[in-house]
């Protein structure tokens, strides 16, 4: 078999013969799929040699698939898993100059007073952790999550931030975490896609669609958008005005003219590789559908979700939607919240938060609680959080700017051991103190627990050994117990 | 250990090096070994040891270091802390096992995973092998067998093999080379390829064109002995060549035209400098030269006589702006600081193809780099300043234009001080609101009059000022009322002396030095830093440069552009020629085209890369002479099908020898530009200009570069992210890329006008038109056995759409994605008749207050006053009721390209007759916007109020403009017109552009209730939405009121269209064809 240099992906593989014996077209392979009761056992097996067939990790891993519940635009830390008494303390005053010292913030809001937030917080679960009452839900879910209160960036703006917690880097150019996780792993499911992204609008989401990119890595191990609607793929459907008969007869054709071409050039496997990336679209327009289609879920579950919220029903939806996906093995799923920055809340954070969580608390407690009941929680990650936190002082009065410098994620699930409060940060919530973790070392601890040493998944590029953590990272080992 | 994909460099350094089986300590370490220590070893040390245990840290906790061999050997309080081969003696991997209770390393329960342990047990049974100075790879100088890396050698010219034997017709030198390690490998060349393939394969390759059937005929018919060099000096000269090879240089230099970050603003001039590497490529412009433009066109400039300067050298410092900027980053530093390290960084890969962006943070650790050199290279461009005060005009240009423009300045002073007045508020205000936004420091910066600023900080205060003078565009929309009318109406008044006022110069996007002082470059070392003066790569070169600094200009970047270009250069002529090689083999002779250091691969063919880079200076440069040559090679002309394939799989799996010649599948651009090449689409005048949107047929390179939103179809196979330099594309193949040629509406429009096409230029017979399809599709005759296929298919699928009635119906509109957006948009133009997207008059429409919107992508406006309509009930006749939505022509007598809604009812006073209400929001070209108008209609006693919304839908931070206007309508605007979606009932007036979720509601909507771009969707008061997704169907209304869009009858043509369709869907398989893709 050929070898390709590593900017050279295709499944190549020998179908040609498999194909003319069986005297079938990739048309007929793929239609009867297509035509096929239950395309799930009609699908044919994987093709070998896939980029994105299944391959081991370094190590057992904890999880096998994640979801990254992206909060983007940044919500507040301090609102939310990280209460400050200072703030209360200090409110109306300036932070003492040791803070801000050398500190730029995106508005310029490095002298503004202190912003007290107006939360009621209990303590929840066995590991009584904070959390307010703006995510009541998924406090029920307290003992599933470790709080991570130290976490820490370089961007101070959207796309800077979005692009940093997407691909290490806060310059575009780098592959996203779910294409390196889809180039290490491959996906368990060959008719669907690896990497999945999802958002709760049609806005753009900072930086758009580079944000599940491959960066110099090839285009396969990209983030597929699923899209709301009847075509959850691009280009998914057999066009309008196409009948059934008419597309089948034109497949047909098409086999027969690439056959005919193939004929004269035997070893030129890139030509099979063509035919089969057909066939797996026309799997993928037999499962696809089929994934996405929720009519078949209960009503009690879509009320777990809040799907019978109109508020909390899309996000509800793309909840629901990433459960169904990771239990047909994708390996990597990623949801928006608030796509187009609509978790910045410069001012009015009351409103904006509140909006933002009535959308959102209820379908991710759902999640949780839905992953954990059919035994998918413990190979599952799900992480929670945004590209940063916000200020303790206060922008337009109430609300919060950018924070980069401490701010909180959360992470459930995958080896997780919930009910622990992992790092601090000072006592305003503006820098990350003890077990600073960068993104960098969140990535590296995501990896490790789907079973990847960072250090040792490497893609060559330009001649230099690249790495999602480019070189830096830390595996937060504690984060497993 | 499961290493599934153990470190390809360590991989590739095992090939590359004689690996030595050390199981004891080795003196010399081998290089893979070295290798695993670098990239698998050191990072666990550094991650859980170093901070107690190192030189570097100067901490040596229980007398312990472990960053160097001897001190590892040595060993701490408790003994050697390796014995090396040894696992179970060495102490080290006893402390990190935590089988001890008294030694556990790291402490505090920090145990090390069970990899990071099974890889220190691997390193300690290969005898731990380390680097000699054993601490951080600090070079720090270069050795002698450095300076021996073949890419770092002079260029000396190899004499050419002799061959014996086997040297085919038209053999040049470059088949001595190729046909002696052949032979070697005791492989054979394979036999030419026949005369249609090769005309394919080189016309794809020096034009990204396939032949039109003329000039296939044409060179099949000439039967002289120089037809094939007569076609390629043809191509060589064809204004096609610059288009596709300017491609790849763009590639190189990350070139988009937009900004590239949350904000993707397309940059109104970018376009210039692509227009300048066609130009230049066109001309075969020595590379020399062209270098020495990009990098110093400016000091070219300003040091030539004025009348001697050439515009050409300012626009081709737009090299300098090609990356990525953030216009509201107020960390200014961190921002220039970027912008800097990424031109240093394009810059070594471009110029000097070695990978010195490893070097920006420590010294390089297999290539002789320093990281002094990263810095010694980055002054030459510290000086920078972007630049968009310039004009690129001549002398003679600018001064007719400064003349005519004083003219222009004298007839309308008045005018002007008095907007200036009206504004100066404003102005004020804006000011003062975006220095707020920046810290101390800068504000400091910015405020110092510029003669008192040291470079750097002008460097930082001129970028820090654009997001001031950024402020300035939106004055206009500050004023209100009174005021606001009164700028209008002198907007207006200035109008009138626009006969007075010559066109615009066309501004610069490029840039120049700060001045002749440079800012000073520093490399930082820990807490200290060190001044670093500018200098070449010093294992080429280790003295410091000295430049005398010219009038403005620090003379630097000249000075690099005369190195890199000096004959002696041992990279610049190898890396060039290596690409071309790249771009007509698919692989460089060296594979890492931007590589040339040991990571990279060493060359196929050392002596023939230095053949070609000697021969390359010879010619002065010339690149088309190195195109000549390389495809007039018998190499190059081999047939793909290689007859004797399993010996050459056998011995040259990957072709590198090139026993065949590999088949290939087109590029992106190649894709896209040989589907409209088929189907007559394709316009190739006029050539370069701006860019144009994706629906307009023209060459690829054309179309609008941006970064957040490229083209679908280019996208999805394999376009350059144009984030950092690439120098090879990647090859997937993807499912997506089968969805999209096969589902799309877009390949459905062209296989639509490929059929048209056939049937205008053949309609004689069907087996005439599928000879013609093949011709323009594979540029070759259809074997008879093909013929008759696509013969039988098309018969049956005839028979198949006729008996069904035909499913192909005359559309309304084609579908497209709108950049930024999901899904697909209508795509309509004004030649398809205002009632092309016709929805019935209906019931359940308004009668008073309504209101409109859509997303809209205007592809132009009329050039004259006329309005283009986004919706319209309306027949356009100003003395019937009705009323539109459109956006204002060019020569509006109130604001060109803003919104305007025009009623026709009764106005307060009683009377009928017209009021066109205008937004004054002035909207972009080719940017995708969310426009709504609510509409509330007036009483005979208070006024009524349209408001106007315009959402960018490329810019998230850019607020919701809201214009509030008062009209005098009270009603009476019905009619039993259909409601027309961009278009109306009458002549004219239609819509050229995208329009996507049409929404028509009644009431006056208030702004929360409005989509501005959300998800589009129904509530009570909504009475249509077009959404135009082909599910359920793209002409439904998705309200329960059912108000679809009724497609026009086609009448006669429905008899012909089961024909049309069969053949467009024999093109669209032939577009989807592994043949139409893959060139042998």
């Amino acid at each position: 078999m050929k070898k390709y240099g590593c900017n050279q992906v295709n499944w190549a593989f020998s179908r040609r013969d498999f194909l003319t014996r069986t005297g079938g077209g990739f048309g007929a392979v793929a239609l009867s799929s297509l035509l096929a009761e239950n395309p799930l056992t009609a699908a044919p097996t994987a093709p070998v040699n896939s980029p994105l067939a299944p391959r081991l990790g370094h190590y057992a891993a904890k999880a096998k698939s994640v979801i990254f519940l992206f909060m983007e635009g940044g919500p507040s830390h301090l609102d939310t898993f990280d209460p400050k008494e200072s703030l209360k303390k200090h409110a109306g005053k300036p932070l003492p100059p040791s803070f801000t010292k050398g500190l730029i913030t995106a508005m310029g809001e490095y002298n503004s007073p202190i912003f007290p937030d107006q939360r009621q917080w209990k303590q929840h679960g066995q590991g009584g952790l904070w959390i307010s009452d703006w995510c009541k839900h998924v406090a029920e879910s307290a003992d599933d999550i470790a709080v991570l209160r130290s976490c820490w960036a370089n961007g101070i703006v959207h796309s800077n931030g979005v692009c940093q917690m997407n691909t290490g880097s806060i310059l575009a150019g780098r592959p996203s975490l779910g294409a390196w996780v889809s180039y290490g792993l491959g996906t368990l499911n060959q008719n669907l896609p690896a990497f999945v992204a999802m958002q709760d609008n049609n806005g753009t989401v900072v930086n758009g669609p580079r944000n599940w990119g491959a960066g110099f890595m090839p285009a396969v191990y990209q983030g597929t958008r699923i899209l709301p609607g009847n075509e959850p793929i691009a280009n998914l459907n057999t066009p309008e005005g196409v009948s059934d008969e008419q597309q089948r007869a034109k497949l047909d054709f098409l086999n027969t003219v690439n056959r005919q071409h193939a004929a004269a050039r035997p070893q030129q496997s890139e030509l099979d590789a063509r035919i089969a990336a057909y066939e797996l679209a026309f799997r993928m327009q037999a499962e696809a559908p089929e994934t996405v289609d929720l009519s078949k879920e209960t009503e009690a579950t879509k009320k777990l979700y809040g799907m019978d919220d109109s508020v909390a029903a899309p996000f509800g939806r793309m909840c629901l939607l990433s459960r169904r996906l990771v239990e047909r093995g994708v390996r990597f799923v990623q949801l928006y919240s608030g796509a187009g920055s609509k978790w910045d809340a410069h001012s009015g954070i009351e409103k904006n938060h509140g909006d933002r969580f009535r959308e959102t608390d209820q379908p991710v407690a759902g999640l949780l609680k839905d992953l954990k009941s059919r035994g998918l929680l413990d190979s599952t990650l799900v992480i929670w959080g945004g590209e940063f936190g916000r200020t303790p002082m206060s922008e337009k009065g109430n609300g919060r700017d950018h924070n980069p410098t401490g701010f909180t994620m959360w992470m459930a699930g995958g080896g997780v051991k919930g009910g622990q409060v992992i790092g601090t940060t000072d006592e305003f919530g503006l820098h990350a103190v003890e077990d600073r973790l960068h993104v960098h070392d969140l990535h590296a601890t995501i990896l490790h627990l789907l079973g990847i040493n960072h250090e040792q998944l490497v893609y060559s590029y330009k001649g230099r050994p690249e790495r999602a953590t480019m070189n830096e990272g830390e595996i937060y080992r504690r984060i497993t117990g | 250990m499961n290493l599934f994909r153990l470190s390809a460099t360590a991989l590739l350094a095992a090939a590359l090096f004689p690996t030595v089986a050390s199981h004891a300590a080795a003196p010399q370490p081998s290089a893979a070994d070295l290798a695993f220590y670098e990239q698998t070893v050191k990072p666990i040390l550094a991650g859980a040891c170093f901070e107690c245990h190192s030189h570097e840290a100067k901490k040596f906790k229980g007398g312990l270091a472990l960053d160097s061999t001897a001190a590892i050997l040595k060993g701490g309080d408790t003994g050697p802390a390796v014995v090396p081969g040894d696992v179970e003696k060495s102490l080290l991997i006893k402390a990190i096992r935590y089988t001890d209770a008294d030694l556990q390393m790291p402490p505090k329960n920090k145990k090390l995973g069970s990899d990071q342990i099974a890889a220190l047990e691997k390193w300690v049974k290969l005898g731990a092998p380390m680097p000699e100075s054993g601490k951080q790879v600090v070079r720090g100088k270069i050795t002698e067998q450095d300076r021996q890396w073949w890419a770092f050698v002079p260029v000396r010219k190899p004499v050419v093999p002799a061959v014996s034997g086997q040297q085919s017709a038209g053999s040049n030198p470059i088949d001595a080379f190729i046909l002696q390690k052949l032979a070697a490998a005791q492989l054979k060349p394979s036999p030419a390829a026949d005369r249609a393939t090769l005309a394919r394969r080189v016309h794809f390759d020096l034009t990204g064109l396939p032949p039109t059937p003329f000039e296939l005929d044409q060179f099949l018919t000439d039967k002289s002995a120089a037809a094939y060099e007569k076609l390629v000096d043809r191509l060589l000269a064809s204004p096609r060549y610059g288009e596709k090879w300017a491609r790849h240089w763009l590639d190189l230099v990350r070139y988009a035209e937009s900004d590239g970050y949350k904000a993707d603003d397309y940059r109104q001039h970018a376009w210039r400098y692509r227009d300048y590497v066609v130009k230049s490529l066109n001309a075969d412009k020595p590379y020399a030269q062209f270098i020495t433009e990009q990098l110093a066109g400016d000091e070219l400039y300003f040091n030539a006589k004025p009348e001697a300067r050439n515009p050409d050298h300012l626009v081709a410092t737009g090299y300098f702006r090609a990356g990525i900027y953030e216009y509201n980053n107020r960390d200014v530093r961190g921002q220039w600081q970027r912008i800097i390290e990424d031109i240093t960084d394009t810059s070594a890969d471009v110029f000097l193809g070695v990978g010195l962006q490893c070097a920006r943070c420590h010294d390089h650790k297999f290539d002789p780099l320093l990281q002094k050199d990263y810095y010694r290279f980055q002054a030459f461009f510290a000086p920078l300043l972007p630049r968009e005060d310039l004009v690129v005009a001549t002398p003679a240009e600018r001064a007719a234009h400064d003349e005519k423009l004083a003219k222009w300045e004298t007839a309308t002073a008045d005018i002007r001080a008095e907007i200036e007045k009206l504004l100066a508020q404003a102005k004020k205000n804006a000011i003062a609101g975006a220095l707020e936004k920046f810290i101390e420091d800068i504000r400091v910066d910015m405020s110092k009059p510029v003669a008192e600023r040291t470079p750097y900080e002008h460097q930082i205060a001129e970028l820090a000022y654009r997001q001031v003078t950024y402020e300035f565009d939106k004055l206009d929309a500050k004023l209100k009322g009174e005021p606001k009318e009164r700028l209008i109406a002198l907007r207006k008044k200035l109008t009138e002396f626009d006969s007075l006022k010559p066109a615009a110069l066309p501004p610069l996007f490029g840039a120049t030095d700060v001045g002749p002082v440079a800012p000073v470059t520093y490399l930082s070392k820990g807490k200290s830093k060190e001044a670093i003066a500018p200098g070449h790569l010093s294992v080429l070169d280790p003295k410091d440069v000295q430049v005398a600094a010219l009038r403005n200009s620090t003379g630097r970047r000249r000075e690099l552009a005369r190195w890199l270009t000096a004959p002696e250069n041992p990279l610049t002529a190898r890396v060039m020629v290596n690409r071309l090689w790249q771009g007509h083999f698919g692989r460089g002779l060296a594979a890492n085209a931007s590589d040339f250091g040991k990571l990279g691969e060493k060359p196929s063919h050392p002596e023939l890369l230095d053949w070609l880079a000697a021969t390359f200076v010879e010619s002065g440069w010339s690149l088309k002479a190195m195109h000549r040559l390389m495809v007039t090679s018998a190499t190059y002309r081999q047939t793909s099908a290689n007859s004797e394939f399993a010996s050459a799989q056998r011995f040259d799996p990957d072709n590198r020898l090139l026993s065949h010649f590999p088949i290939r599948r087109l590029e992106a651009e190649q894709i896209r530009d040989a589907v409209l090449a088929a189907t007559g689409e394709l316009k190739l005048e006029p050539a370069g200009g701006p860019g144009t949107d994706q629906l307009t047929p023209r060459r690829s390179i054309y179309s609008k570069w941006l970064r957040n939103a490229p083209n679908p179809l280019l996208n999805v196979f394999d376009l350059a992210e144009p984030f950092q330099s690439v120098a090879q594309r990647n090859v997937t193949t993807t499912p997506p890329q089968a969805l999209l040629l096969l589902n799309s509406q877009m390949m459905l429009r062209h296989a639509r006008a490929f059929a048209k096409r056939l049937e205008e230029e053949h309609p004689s017979s069907d087996e005439d038109m599928v000879n013609a399809a093949y011709r323009l599709a594979f540029s070759r005759e259809p074997r008879p056995i093909e013929r008759s296929s696509a013969l039988q298919f098309l018969t049956e699928q005839k028979q198949r759409l006729g008996a069904k009635g035909s499913q192909d119906k005359a559309r309304g509109f084609a579908a497209e994605k709108m950049p930024y957006r999901d899904g697909v948009a209508a795509v309509v133009s004004p030649d398809m008749g205002g009632d092309a997207l016709a929805v019935p008059d209906s019931p359940s429409f308004p009668t008073g207050d309504f209101t409109i919107e859509a997303n809209i992508l205007a592809r132009t406006v009329d050039a004259t006053a006329a309005v283009r309509t986004i919706a319209a009930k309306w027949s356009g006749d100003s003395k019937k009721p009705g009323w539109g939505f459109a956006l204002t022509g060019d020569g509006s007598r109130r604001k060109p390209r803003t919104l305007v809604l025009q009623i026709m009812g009764v106005k307060q006073d009683g009377s009928f007759g017209e009021d066109a209400i205008f937004s004054d929001q002035v909207l972009a070209l080719a940017k995708p916007y969310a426009v709504a108008a609510t509409v509330k209609l007036a009483t005979a006693t208070t006024p009524g109020e349209v408001v106007f919304y315009v959402k960018d839908l490329s810019n998230d931070d850019e607020p919701l403009s809201v214009a509030k206007v008062p009209h005098k309508i009270t009603g009476g605007f019905t009619n039993p017109l259909a409601l027309n979606l961009g278009g109306r009932a009458g002549k004219g007036g239609g819509f050229d552009g995208m329009l996507d979720d049409v929404r028509f509601s009644t009431g006056a909507l208030k702004q929360e209730e409005l989509l501005l771009g959300a998800e589009a969707s129904v509530t009570e008061a909504t009475v249509g939405l077009w959404p135009f997704e082909s599910k359920p169907s793209a002409f439904k209304d998705a309200t329960k009121h059912a108000n679809d869009i009724q497609l026009k009858p086609t009448g006669a043509k429905a008899t012909a269209s089961a024909r049309a369709a069969a053949v467009a869907d024999l093109c669209h398989v032939l577009l989807n064809a592994n043949e139409f893709v893959y060139i042998d």
